[in-house]
This record gives C-alpha cells, sequence and structure tokens, in this order.
C-alpha cells in the first residue's frame, strides 16, 4: 500500500473519479430522496444502467440539423471532463495540469458546456428545448454575479483566486472556517449549486412537466448515445460542482498530500463520501421545499446575491 | 495582494451570528406574511441571545448568562405571543387570506431588497470608518448592527402596514441590543435590563397603534390615512 504513484496517474486519477462517480453520486441521491419519501427507489447503480442502455440505441436528429447539433453532447462531456484537471479532486497540492486555470477558466469550461448544449437545443427547432435552453441561459446569467462575488471573496481571502489556495487556507486554522465571508461564500454557492444542478427549489428533478423544465428540457431532441452524453454530463456537472463546494470550500479533508497509493485510494473514497453527503442535503431540501414558481426565481438569485455581497462587505471591513 | 487575516474563532463566531441576524433582516424585508414575520422575528431574537451567552462565555462575564434568558423570555416568548394574539383578533375571520399577507410593500421584493443592500452598505462602511474598537467589540458586529438599523428603517418605510412596521421596530430594537452588546457589554445588568423593557414600552405603544388602527379603518393598512378628512 505504500507504493508511490507518479503524477500523471493521479491526474488520470482525477479524471476518471469523477468521470465513472458521477453517475453513482445521482443513484445515491434519487435513492436517499426515495427513502425519504417512504419509497424503496431505484437502485443505486441505476444511473449506469441507464447510460448504458441509451449507448445502445439507435440515434436520430431531426430533419435539419446539422453537425453542431450532435458535436454538442461530446464537447460539452469533453469541457466537464477538463474541470477535474484544474481543482482538488484528490491532492492537496497542485498537480502539474492544475495550474492551467483558476476558478474563473473552470468557470469557463462550465459556461462552454452549458452553451454548446442551449445552442445544440436551438438548432432542433422543438419549442420545448429551446424553452429550456432560453431559460438556462436567463438563469445562468443573473447567477454570474453571485459567481462573481464568491471568487471575489476567494481572491480576498487567499490573494490567488486558485482553489488549490483556498483549501489550503481553510485547512490552515479553525478561525478560516467560522469567519463570516468563508460561510457566506459558502453558502451563497450552494445556492448557486442548486439552481445550475436544477434542484429544488428550482426546478423538480423529475418533472415530467414541459412548462416548469429549464435544464432537462434542453435535451428533447437527442437520442441514443447522444442523449447518454447529455445525460452523463450532466451528472459529471453535478459531480465537479458538489467536489467544489465540499473541497475547496466547506470541507477539504481527506485529501491525498503525499502520491502513497493508500492515500489516493482513501482519497477517492472520501470525495465520493462527501459528495453523497453534500447529495443527502440536497436531497432533504428536495424534499422539504416546494418548487418556486418560475418567476420568483429571480428572486432566490437575488437572495444569493445579497449573502455573497455581504460576504465581500465583511472582508473589506477587515475581520470578516 | 495579501490575504485578508483571519479573526480568532471567537470574534468568527459573534461575526457570523450578527451576519446571520443581518439576513434575518433582510428576511423580514421581503416576507410578505406577517405571521411569518413574526416567527423571523423570533429567530432573530433567539440569535441575540446566543451572542449574549457565546460572549458571556468568552469574556467571563456571567451577567450576561441573565440578560440572556430574561432577553429570550421577552423576545423569544413574550413579544412574538402579543403580537399573534393581536394579529388574530383584528383577523376577520372568515379564512382569508387579505389579513394575514401583508402585501403592503411600495416597492417590488427584488427591489426592495436591492435599496436594502445599497443602505447596508451606507450602514456597513460609515460604521467600519469610524473604527470603534470596544472590548469586547468585533467591529465588523458593530458595523453589522449599523446595517441591521438602517435596513430595519427601510422595512418600515416601505411597509404599509402597521403590524408589520411594528416588527420592523421591535426588529430595529434587536439591532441596539446587538450593537450595545458589542460595545458595552461590559455595563451593569440593571441598565441592560431596563434598556429590554424599553422594549415592553414600545410594544403597548404600538398594541394601541394596532387597535386604534384597527377599530378606526377595519384594516391594518396605513394607506387609508394619506387622505385629509375635514
Amino acid at each position: 500500500m505504500s507504493a508511490a504513484l507518479p503524477i500523471p496517474v493521479i491526474q488520470l486519477l482525477q479524471v476518471l473519479t469523477v468521470a465513472l462517480g458521477a453517475p453513482g453520486v445521482t443513484g445515491v441521491i434519487a435513492k436517499v430522496e426515495a427513502r425519504l419519501q417512504g419509497r424503496r427507489g431505484p437502485r443505486v447503480l441505476q444511473p449506469y444502467y441507464d447510460l448504458a442502455k441509451l449507448f445502445r440505441k439507435e440515434a436520430l436528429a431531426p430533419e435539419g440539423a446539422s453537425w453542431f447539433f450532435l458535436a454538442a453532447p461530446f464537447v460539452a462531456v469533453t469541457a466537464y471532463l477538463t474541470i477535474p484537471l484544474l481543482i482538488p479532486v484528490l491532492t492537496t497540492y497542485g498537480l502539474p495540469l492544475g495550474y492551467m486555470g483558476d476558478i474563473l477558466g473552470g468557470g469557463f469550461l462550465l459556461s462552454l458546456a452549458s452553451f454548446v448544449i442551449a445552442t445544440a437545443a436551438l438548432e432542433t427547432g422543438s419549442p420545448y428545448a429551446q424553452l429550456g435552453s432560453s431559460r438556462a441561459k436567463t438563469f445562468s446569467a443573473i447567477t454570474e454575479p453571485v459567481v462573481l462575488f464568491v471568487v471575489f471573496t476567494v481572491a480576498l481571502l487567499t490573494g490567488t483566486d486558485l482553489p488549490y489556495a483556498l483549501a489550503a487556507t481553510v485547512r490552515s486554522s479553525a478561525g478560516q472556517i467560522i469567519r463570516p465571508a468563508h460561510l457566506l461564500a459558502a453558502t451563497a454557492l450552494f445556492m448557486v449549486i442548486l439552481l445550475e444542478t436544477g434542484r429544488i427549489p428550482v426546478e423538480t428533478h423529475t418533472g415530467t412537466n414541459e412548462f416548469g423544465m429549464i435544464e432537462e428540457a434542453r435535451s428533447f431532441e437527442h437520442s441514443g448515445p447522444f442523449l447518454a452524453m447529455i445525460r452523463w454530463g450532466s451528472e459529471l456537472k453535478q459531480l465537479i460542482l458538489y467536489t467544489i463546494l465540499a473541497d475547496v470550500f466547506l470541507a477539504p479533508w481527506g485529501l491525498a498530500s503525499t502520491q502513497k497509493l493508500g492515500a489516493v485510494v482513501l482519497a477517492i473514497a472520501a470525495l465520493l463520501a462527501k459528495a453523497c453527503a453534500v447529495g443527502c442535503v440536497v436531497a432533504v431540501i428536495d424534499n422539504s421545499f416546494a418548487k418556486l414558481r418560475l418567476f420568483k426565481i429571480t428572486e432566490f438569485a437575488a437572495g444569493a446575491f445579497l449573502i455573497a455581497v455581504l460576504g465581500v462587505f465583511t472582508l473589506y471591513l477587515g475581520g470578516g | 495582494m495579501d490575504p485578508v487575516q483571519a479573526p480568532g474563532v471567537y470574534e468568527g463566531a459573534a461575526n457570523v451570528i450578527a451576519a446571520v441576524m443581518l439576513l434575518i433582516e433582510f428576511g423580514l424585508l421581503r416576507q410578505a406574511l406577517v405571521r411569518d414575520q413574526v416567527r423571523l422575528y423570533m429567530a432573530q431574537s433567539a440569535l441575540i441571545s446566543v451572542l449574549a451567552i457565546v460572549i458571556a462565555a468568552d469574556r467571563n462575564l456571567p451577567d450576561l448568562y441573565a440578560l440572556a434568558a430574561l432577553s429570550a423570555a421577552l423576545k423569544v416568548v413574550a413579544v412574538p405571543l402579543v403580537m399573534r394574539r393581536l394579529l388574530a383578533r383584528t383577523d376577520p375571520g372568515d379564512g382569508d387570506e387579505a389579513q394575514g399577507v401583508a402585501g403592503s410593500q411600495t416597492l417590488s421584493p427584488a427591489s426592495a431588497v436591492l435599496a436594502g443592500i445599497v443602505l447596508a452598505a451606507i450602514g456597513f462602511f460609515c460604521f467600519g470608518a469610524l473604527k470603534i474598537h470596544g472590548p469586547a467589540a468585533p467591529a465588523l458586529a458593530l458595523a453589522l448592527a449599523a446595517a441591521m438599523v438602517l435596513v430595519a428603517f427601510g422595512l418600515m418605510i416601505v411597509r404599509r402596514d402597521v403590524a408589520s412596521q411594528a416588527i420592523g421596530f421591535f426588529s430595529l430594537e434587536n439591532a441596539i441590543s446587538l450593537a450595545a452588546l458589542v460595545v458595552a457589554s461590559g455595563l451593569p445588568l440593571i441598565l441592560e435590563t431596563a434598556f429590554l423593557f424599553d422594549l415592553l414600552v414600545a410594544v403597548v405603544v404600538f398594541t394601541l397603534l394596532i387597535r386604534a388602527q384597527h377599530n378606526r379603518s377595519e384594516s391594518l393598512s396605513t394607506a387609508d390615512l394619506t387622505r385629509l378628512r375635514g
């Protein structure tokens, strides 16, 4: 267990952990949600079976859709799989490719992925897919300021905007955890994550009513392997956002500080456990709140904005 | 750029409690149901008792435990009870929600929150510029209290019903208690208690006001008061 892993292998493992763990985390959330409602719920492995089934199915594209429609899911998944290189997934020390981009770089990749999927949905001419992508873009535009203020907070806390630096700062002392700026920024980020992953109170994750759909509606015209890629992409996005919340903001413990095999395996288990813990909180929220009306979502975003702005205010006074 | 240094755990905890109180103040500003406003006010009052306990434990001021208990009894139990009974009495009782919904905002909720952010910013930076450092004072908590005072004023201005205005006033008192706790936590208990009982005077005055308003116009809205009557 004490064999040291080469750095490139660890870097690859970061991507593989996210890639293979993401459907499992979704399965755990679905299971917990069902148990909370008194149902038995699907198997935890169900998302894997779903993906496998979709990969075997025939793919159809609407008439007039160009190559972009077919390429979009793959571009999105590629973008999502690049992000785990930039954030602390398994290690406390920055890996060589980890400095390719900072938090904003990760943000750009997330936006790129959601942009190509939205554009592909526009290509189809299907009204619901277009409705969904238009809404998704609107709401991501109003959460953008929140994300910016969270990044400002991180920059003021650490003097950089590297995710590794914030994780190290949070680990350094209890005073760093309990300071209001940190807690406010983490809360605002959590609200953005609820919005971005399409959970209650913003969107019913398993709903079938097209009028309430935001993110879910975008994939209406995709089928077969392409649909599988989009599904997998949104599961990846969810795990990536949970990883940022858990490993950078809330609980950057359990990461490997050496290259030892044992430490890295432990870090993989810790990451999945933390993601499932965040998922359980999300499932509880799913079950205890009602979905907001569409026009109330801006108020939800305004609340997150308020929290993020307060975080920056407290820092400017010092002692925040 | 240098990172902003972290305060200690005690200061951090005090500041977090103050920040949550400010957030609840924004919740009051945003909340449409008077009943939920009362609930939020209870939460805010409970937090100030928690803060008193934190300061008492950290600064060895046993007086503050008594103050915390007294303040909790008054603000978490007594005042909300009075408010609820008052609301139940002024409710027409036909199951109509019209009375329960304050619904009296002169601004839309989003604009109200934005105006609140501006007010909070003014309070923040004015008090930050004063650089007051008390013995038990995290300077930030004081600035948060100032922001809360201004937001509570804003709440009283943008609401047009007497019940919401009363709750705005009570939460304003919470903000002032927060400031007092932070700046002058070493004050003799008797003085602190005396300040606390000022709140009771306010409660009596507002009770009378709400009843008088309800008797006169069968509603809690102050919109009718703007008309001149000969």
